[in-house]
């Protein structure tokens, strides 16, 4: 089990209230007789109002079941999230359904994420309806409205996603996402499909909507350089636990976790002369099991700096603020 | 100079549809020199995979090479048999595919398929096949190779399927090897590693390299000569430290300028390309770039430019060339980046 919260990571300044909580919050899902994946395992951190909060990792680690748990799209295991005062992990049925229409979710896939038999207009018309916000005319002006938000054509209301690009399906999505006026929006790898070109266009409309409606982002890729670059903070996870929070530019700057050291330098700059003289962080062997992770840090097994097996093997390090405001999960931080 | 291994030349490569004929590749040509890297960059639509797939003739239906030549060794590859492309295709010229998952046959083991490589084109006996195999997964750093080939592919990672891949492309030594997004399925640390393993590759034994990606970022790692395409023709080609520091085409440019940097000092809003690829049914008339280029003059409108040198080594298909953009246009000021903002040729003025 995870243990007690020792304190919760806090962004710069941290003046804004913290609009989700989550604490300790554990996830496992059963795997066979007798085992499971410990997809999630004790994670505690905050995300403040206006915030966006960039949330990175390979595959595996848990971070889109992270996503899902902040979203109570399905039940944790144990441990408790809010949102604002309200703790979700308390709330069942109709009454966790209220609290959803404050959270969005905007999906990678944007072929398999649009039902292909409605229309972009009752598409996202569909959360004003089943919140009975509005319905028929006013309904589809205010799908115009979000069209026009979003930047695609009001007119195209009564046209069908097979008729749109990857791109400006991800537009709808967005669109769907903002009906409610949600305050937060989770954005589970929601560019990571699209082109090159395309990405700077959603990355730049997702900066533009959250100045113009305060929204909270909860921002989940693989990509480091897309989340460092729309992130205010960072998250690092790997297999199942935070290893380092920061402010994105100090993440960068000095890593205090040598996984997250790692992964930087594994990213190719697109500059031949950067990029030539960047060494990489070799990490030995590949990603353990998130059935039986390693004992002690579970980074142990791969770490370039680990002692083992006094304390690295031994002693789970805990996520502690290093520098102000950097927090990390390494028992030698001071060798990254 | 040595002379190309493989020269390219004006090569077609088209789809029948229900709805008109997809120019999926027009008109592309180049020359791979023996030992070079070559990337060939572009976004999905751009006819770079097609390119690679039509050069071994490998394009799936209802695709077809329609024209142009494919030199290899001073001998057509358009042109001979199918036994003969067979006998060139894993011998002389590898391929990896990005998805080693569906690329490996999941009921026989990683040896056998490494060594039947061999055997297919009679290269040694089974013994001296299997032997070489485990020299193989070695020499892509498989730990314990010895016990490895006899794995199925679902007992090894992706990173290891990826690396059992290249291992097999590598069992008869070819002197070509294409690479299509043979990471774009991975964690960035194991790419970090694979592309490591092919740039130790081309160095060691000399095996020349086409790499396709959409990867800015791998490109400029691995590659040392790179071609840019766009709507199925190749819209710039140079030497990689050049394009990247001086790109000519507005496409090269804009695309470099959207990608967020990793080691970017500050946040600074990405400077997006505005509007869509096109449509290959119906390319747009003139320059295939002119409806997203800030750029664009009405020339551009109606001419389709040419590939050519505009500086040395460098080719580019453009009108207006970058070096003019900038210093006309005010191109590295430009905040605007919608189509036509540098050179006041509205969107509206374009007739379609």
């Amino acid at each position: 089990m995870a243990e007690a919260v020792r304190e919760i990571p806090q962004p710069m300044g941290a003046s804004a209230p913290a609009l989700v909580r989550v604490e300790n919050v554990v996830k496992h899902f059963p795997a066979g007789i007798g085992q499971t994946v410990k997809a999630v395992d004790g994670v505690s951190f905050e995300i403040r109002q206006g915030e966006t909060l960039g949330l990175v990792g390979e595959s595996g680690c848990g971070k889109s079941t992270l996503g899902r748990l902040v979203m109570q799209l399905i039940p944790v295991t144990s441990g408790k999230i809010f949102l604002g005062d309200v703790e979700l992990t308390k709330l069942r049925g109709e009454r966790l359904r209220q609290q959803r229409r404050q959270m969005q979710i905007i999906f990678q896939d944007p072929y398999a994420s649009l039902d292909p038999r409605m229309t972009i207009g009752d598409i996202i018309a569909e959360p004003l309806a089943n919140f009975g916000v509005t319905r028929g005319r006013k309904a589809q002006r205010r799908v115009q409205e979000l069209l026009r938000v979003v930047g695609l054509n009001p007119n195209f209301n009564n046209r069908y996603p097979h008729e749109f690009s990857g791109g400006q399906r991800q537009r709808i999505g967005i669109a769907r996402a903002l009906a409610l006026n949600p305050k937060l929006i989770v954005c589970d790898e929601a560019i990571s499909a699209l082109d090159v070109s395309i990405q700077a266009q959603i990355v730049n409309l997702l900066e533009d909507l959250q100045r113009e409606f305060n929204l909270t982002y909860l921002f989940i890729a693989h990509d480091l350089s897309v989340v460092r670059h729309i992130s205010d903070r960072v998250m690092v996870m790997y297999l199942g636990k935070l290893v380092e929070i920061a402010d994105s530019t100090d993440v960068y700057s000095s890593p205090k976790h040598p996984y997250t050291k790692a992964l930087l330098s594994a990213i190719p700059v697109p500059d031949p002369k950067v990029q030539r003289g960047r060494r990489l962080v070799d990490l030995s062997g590949e990603i353990p099991s998130p059935i039986n992770p390693p004992s002690g840090c579970r980074f142990h097994t791969r770490c370039p700096i680990a002692r083992v097996p006094t304390p690295c093997a031994e002693d789970d390090p805990p996520l502690e603020e290093k520098v102000r405001t950097h927090f990390a999960a390494c028992h030698f931080s001071q060798d990254v | 100079m040595a002379s190309p291994i493989l020269q390219v030349k004006d090569l077609k490569t088209q789809f029948r549809t229900h709805d008109g004929i997809v120019k999926a590749v027009d008109g592309v040509s180049f020359d791979l020199y023996p030992g070079e890297s070559l990337g060939i960059v572009g976004e999905s639509g751009s006819g770079k995979s097609m390119t690679a797939y039509s050069l071994l003739r490998l394009v799936p239906d209802p695709g077809k090479v329609v024209g142009g030549q494919v030199l290899f060794r001073n001998q057509d590859l358009l042109q001979i048999s199918d036994e003969e492309i067979r006998e060139i295709r894993g011998r002389d010229i590898a391929m990896i595919f990005q998805d080693p998952q569906s690329s490996l046959n999941p009921v026989l083991r990683t040896g056998f398929q490494i060594a039947e490589a061999m055997l297919a084109h009679k290269k040694a006996n089974k013994q001296q096949a299997y032997n070489r195999a485990v020299e193989l997964l070695k020499r892509v750093r498989i730990p314990a190779a010895e016990s490895r080939i006899k794995d199925f592919p679902h007992q090894l990672s992706g990173g290891m399927r990826q690396r059992a891949m290249i291992a097999m492309g590598l069992a008869n030594a070819p002197s070509m090897l294409i690479a299509d997004e043979p990471t774009t399925a991975l964690d960035v640390t194991v790419q970090a590693q694979i592309l490591e393993l092919l740039a130790d590759l081309n160095q060691e034994l000399g095996t020349a390299i086409i790499m396709i990606t959409h990867n800015m970022g791998v490109v400029a790692g691995l590659c040392t000569r790179v071609l840019v395409m766009y709507a199925g023709e190749i819209v710039e080609q140079g030497p990689v430290d050049q394009i990247f520091e001086n790109p000519q085409h507005p496409y090269t440019w804009s695309l470099l300028r959207s990608i967020p940097r990793v080691d970017a000092l500050r946040h600074e809003r990405l400077r997006s390309i505005e509007g869509i690829a096109p449509d290959l049914l119906r390319p747009p008339a003139g320059c295939r770039f002119h409806p997203r280029c800030p750029f664009r003059i009405e020339k551009c409108l109606v001419d389709q430019p040419e590939l050519k040198e505009v500086k040395p080594n460098q080719l580019a298909s453009c009108w207006v060339t970058m070096d003019r953009a900038r210093k006309e246009m005010g191109a590295d000021q430009l905040l605007d980046i919608r189509p036509g903002a540098a050179s006041g040729l509205q969107p509206g003025k374009i007739v379609d």
